[in-house]
């Protein structure tokens, strides 16, 4: 596989006095689908959110393509083409689906550009196009969250959660979704649904008490029960 | 008990040293000005002139203030609970003791220790009711409703014609041995009485299981609350032991002044005490105490000043509005953690320094 | 009743509120069309004037959670830079070059605005951003900044009240209807304000700001983590917020006169009007502000003659505690915002 596109290096994040990372290392080869996998509370949002630079790092680095990301502020980490999922999906309830869509514009026209392929997607969209988010059933404001990373380029996706409280028809729905995405972009995904999980990704990465432990391709993870039983207690 | 003693003088020796001070300080300002602590006889009457008396006054405001300033730390710097209607039972209890001195036709012993009674009576009803309409409110919320009701009661006693509206009325009945007039000292040790009161029942308070919960509710109220508190009644009987030492220093403020007015529901004394606990150190003990101090201390010494630059002279009451502002907003922007906070900062720079030596 | 009700509470709230106000006063003026038009017209004048000031404080608690107490300063600021360059010998002296008054006003206006906005940009830039995770502090830094520009008013400008016709050179006039004299300029706030309600509802509806603005009030992060310059956002906000409460100062100039009461006058009727109609919800703050405009004039006129000369004063109090006891966050308020 070719270089990383994203790649964390020993960070450490604190939330006010609390030191929440202690050392994640994380790398995200180009066209890959990678997992983050851990215990509640390990640690996986609060990375996602330190690559954002939502909790800011205080020590390490980040590279998105080679460039150093850390220290830059949100809206500027993602102009440069990362797209963010986040958990409980923070869609923005009192708009509109289109005006969360829209929102979600880089430059203009954005979204006249990609609607088409998000209504492909999540053929449900259209229907509730001009609904108030907050309207939307769980599984559907979920697509909507994904839909927005779409409407610019982005070229690395981290999503976090997806199928949390979902019924399982919905959670094939958006695997197929997620899929599809990563054909055309990387994905960084944090799933606690192991089922799910190991379908998706090709590699796959642990946390466990704000630290990375193993990496490696998913197949072998499949293989070492030994693992899983340790940092996920999942058989 | 004697280990118990000298177990509290070491902890508390500062504090110990402080009320002793306190306590010889009018005899103290006489004894180096050459002045009277009880003020010069005319005839019969007594006349308040001389330093230590002059003192006598600046403290007994002091103190006002501090146990203003500490009833409404309790409530924000202890409970998180952020009000704007402090003056409303500060303001209040004055009018109580002023209508039952000077409208009642008791006999003035009686209509005073009755009055401070009712006083603080009152204005503690008052805050348990208003805490129960309002205290379900939250944050911002409330803090606005308790500044509304406030603000109608200084406006309706702008207006009350009994109280004589804007003027106010001043008080002639005050017995003779707290008249501020004649006898100022007895007024400063009482002052100076309830000061220390407020000091230690809030120290004790915190430092108990109730103050506990207090915190708890100041760090996360639903945290708090789904660990089987019931905030609400903490929340209670915070704001009804507060709004009863905030009608106490009512009380000595109409005694100190012996004048009734709507000034004193006016929103100037929900800010004071807010901004006196905010620079002397949100949430500490001594914090409200040295705000208060503090910033009373500046505004008897320099507002009266003059300074002399070349030829123009500029009195500092001109610009006296200006300078409480850029004080306000330089110990927000560079000590937000108030005087309190900044020294214990300081204290463990310090420590580092001189172990790491 | 909220479940039931659903939706439209508010909305029903309100009208029933109104149409209380509505029908006392014309009871109150005895069946008096002109009377009753009076009041009226006065009630929508003071509710457009408080809704310069409250939109803004609305806004930018909406979006950035803080509650500025510099606002009434801001509105103050403005009547005195208006009636600055309205009167003759002021620190801008403009009557040479506009000699006739009623041209002279809207330059007037429009150099209210730009102090307003120059006067925003550097608070929000110079001192409220360091502040931003620290909301009671901001409370008391914006307090000082009142305090400051009172003062700063006080130093460049007598602190005597004008008004119209001492100073302002403007010739009031009336137009007949039912039998009473309507004050022309009354109308043309009133008008001027509806044009701004109606103007910054579809600011908020239809354009990209809006989105963001209205996207911010309920998750500024997620704003900013889909590569939005949300402090970008705020200062731009800030500053609008604080044109437009200049702006209202100085229409108001020419009645109240430039006084430095304005300050905490109107910033406690306008925090008033924002709470009863729910924190951060524009809805709310507009029809807040003309409610509590028709009570007040209701309440005025209702109290001429009587013992209860108070009540004007603390209808906008009144008002607020009774819808707060009814709604705990405010009339358009969600129960989750706080
Ligand atoms: N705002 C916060 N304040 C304090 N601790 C937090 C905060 N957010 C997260 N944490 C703590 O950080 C740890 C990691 O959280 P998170 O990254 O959300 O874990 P995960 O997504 O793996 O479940 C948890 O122990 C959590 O309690
Ligand atoms: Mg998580």
């Amino acid at each position: 596989m070719s270089a990383p596109v994203l790649e964390i290096r020993n960070i450490h994040t604190f939330i006010g006095q609390f030191h929440i990372l202690e050392g994640v290392n994380v790398s995200v080869p180009q066209g890959s689908i990678t997992v983050m996998l851990g215990r509640n509370g390990a640690g996986k949002t609060t990375t996602l959110k330190s690559v954002m630079g939502l909790t800011p790092p205080s020590q390490g680095a980040i590279l998105f393509e080679g460039k150093p990301i850390h220290g830059k502020r949100p809206y500027h980490i993602a102009q440069l083409g990362i797209g963010y999922v986040p958990e409980h999906r923070a869609i923005f309830k009192t708009l509109t689906v289109r005006e969360n869509l829209e929102l979600a514009e880089r430059q203009a026209h954005d979204l006249e550009k990609r609607i088409d392929f998000i209504f492909n997607l999540f053929p449900a969209m259209r229907q509730f196009y001009h609904y108030p988010a907050g309207n939307l059933s769980g599984g559907q404001q979920q697509m909507l969250a994904i839909a927005r990373v779409l409407v610019p380029e982005n070229r690395l996706l981290l999503i976090d959660e997806p199928s949390e409280g979902l019924a399982p028809v919905i959670i094939e729905e958006l695997m197929a979704a997620i899929q599809k995405l990563a054909e055309t972009s990387t994905v960084l995904l944090v799933e606690q649904n192991f089922r799910m999980a190991s379908r998706l990704a090709d590699r796959y990465v642990i946390l466990d008490d704000g630290q990375s432990r193993v990496e490696g391709v998913m197949p072998e993870l499949i293989k070492d029960e030994q693992l899983i039983q340790r940092y996920l207690g999942v058989a | 008990m004697t280990t118990r003693l000298i177990e509290n003088l070491r902890e508390n020796w500062l504090y110990w040293l402080i009320i002793l001070f306190l306590l010889a300080f009018p005899f103290l300002v006489a004894a180096q000005t050459g002045s009277s602590p009880f003020g010069e006889p005319r005839g019969d009457r007594m006349v308040m002139r001389g330093e230590s008396v002059r003192w006598q006054a600046v403290m007994i405001e002091i103190f006002i203030l501090a146990i203003l300033a500490m009833s409404y730390n309790l409530m924000f710097g202890f409970t998180g609970v952020l009000s704007f209607g402090h003056a409303l039972f500060f303001g209040l209890s004055g009018y109580i003791i002023g209508l039952m001195l000077e409208y009642t036709g008791l006999d003035n012993g009686i209509a005073l220790i009755l009055g401070i009674g009712l006083a603080i009576a009152i204005n503690g009803i008052l805050g348990l009711l208003i805490g129960l309409v309002s205290l379900r409110l939250k944050g911002v919320y409330f803090a606005i409703f308790t500044l509304a009701v406030a603000e109608m009661a200084f406006i309706f006693f702008g207006r009350f014609a009994l109280t004589r509206a804007e003027d106010g009325f001043t008080l002639t009945h005050v017995p003779i041995w707290l008249d501020a007039t004649q006898n100022r000292i007895t007024l400063y040790y009482v002052a100076l009485g309830m000061g220390i009161f407020t000091f230690f029942a809030i120290r004790r308070l915190i430092n108990s299981p109730t103050g506990a919960v207090f915190k708890a509710i100041r760090e996360n109220e639903d945290r708090a609350q789904s660990i089987g508190y019931n905030t609400l009644t903490f929340k209670l009987i915070a704001i009804t032991i507060a709004s009863m030492l905030a009608a106490s220093a009512g009380v000595l403020q109409v005694l100190l002044n012996k004048k009734v007015g709507p000034e004193l529901l006016g929103i100037g004394n929900t800010v004071d005490p807010l901004l006196m606990t905010i620079i002397g150190g949100i949430g500490s003990f001594t914090g409200p105490v040295i705000g208060a101090t503090g910033l009373h201390l500046l505004d008897t010494n320099i507002r009266e000043a003059t300074i002399t630059i070349g030829s123009t002279v500029l009195h500092v009451s001109d610009f006296w509005g200006l300078l409480l502002g850029a004080i306000f907003i330089l110990a927000v922007m560079v000590f937000p953690q108030g005087v309190v906070g900044t020294w214990i900062r300081l204290r463990m720079r310090w420590q580092k320094f001189t172990k790491s030596a | 009743m909220a479940t039931t009700l659903g939706k439209n509470t508010p909305i029903l709230v309100m009208i029933a509120i109104i149409t209380g106000l509505l029908t006392f006063s014309f009871i109150n003026s005895n069946g008096d069309f002109g009377d009753f038009g009076i009041t009226v017209l006065s009630g929508l004048f003071q509710g457009m004037l408080l809704f310069l000031v409250a939109s803004g404080l609305s806004i930018i608690f909406g979006l950035m959670d803080v509650l500025t107490l510099a606002h009434g300063a801001y509105f103050m600021i403005g009547a005195y830079v208006a009636y600055d360059v309205q009167h003759p010998g002021g620190v801008i002296d403009l009557t040479a070059a506009i000699p006739d008054p009623n041209l002279r006003f809207p330059v007037a206006l429009i150099a209210a605005i730009l102090v307003g906005a120059g006067l925003g940009v550097i608070l929000e830039r110079g001192l409220l951003r360091p502040l931003y995770s620290r909301p009671i502090f901001q409370l008391v830094m914006t307090f000082g900044v009142s305090l400051v520009m009172v003062e700063i008013v006080k130093a460049i400008w007598d602190t005597t009240i004008y008004s119209w016709q001492d100073r302002f050179g403007l010739q009031e006039s009336f137009f007949e209807l039912f039998g009473q004299q309507f004050s022309v300029y009354r109308l043309f706030v009133v008008g001027i304000g509806f044009v701004l309600i109606i103007g910054i509802a579809l600011i908020l509806r239809r354009t990209r700001i809006g989105i963001i603005i209205r996207a911010g009030v309920e998750d500024r992060q997620m704003v900013e983590a889909l590569g939005i310059n949300v402090q970008l956002v705020f200062t731009v906000v800030f500053t609008l917020g604080c044109a437009v409460a200049a702006f209202g100062g100085g229409i108001a100039a020419p009645f109240l006169g430039a006084s430095n009461n304005l300050a905490t006058d109107f910033l406690l009727q306008a925090v008033a009007v924002v709470v009863l109609g729910g924190m951060g919800s524009y809805e709310g703050t507009a029809a807040g502000s003309i409610m509590v405009g028709l009570a007040i004039a209701v309440a005025q006129k209702a109290a001429i003659g009587t013992a209860f000369t108070v009540l004007p004063s603390i209808t906008p109090m009144l008002l607020l505690i009774l819808i707060l006891l009814l709604r705990p966050s405010g009339l358009f308020g969600s129960a989750h915002s706080s």
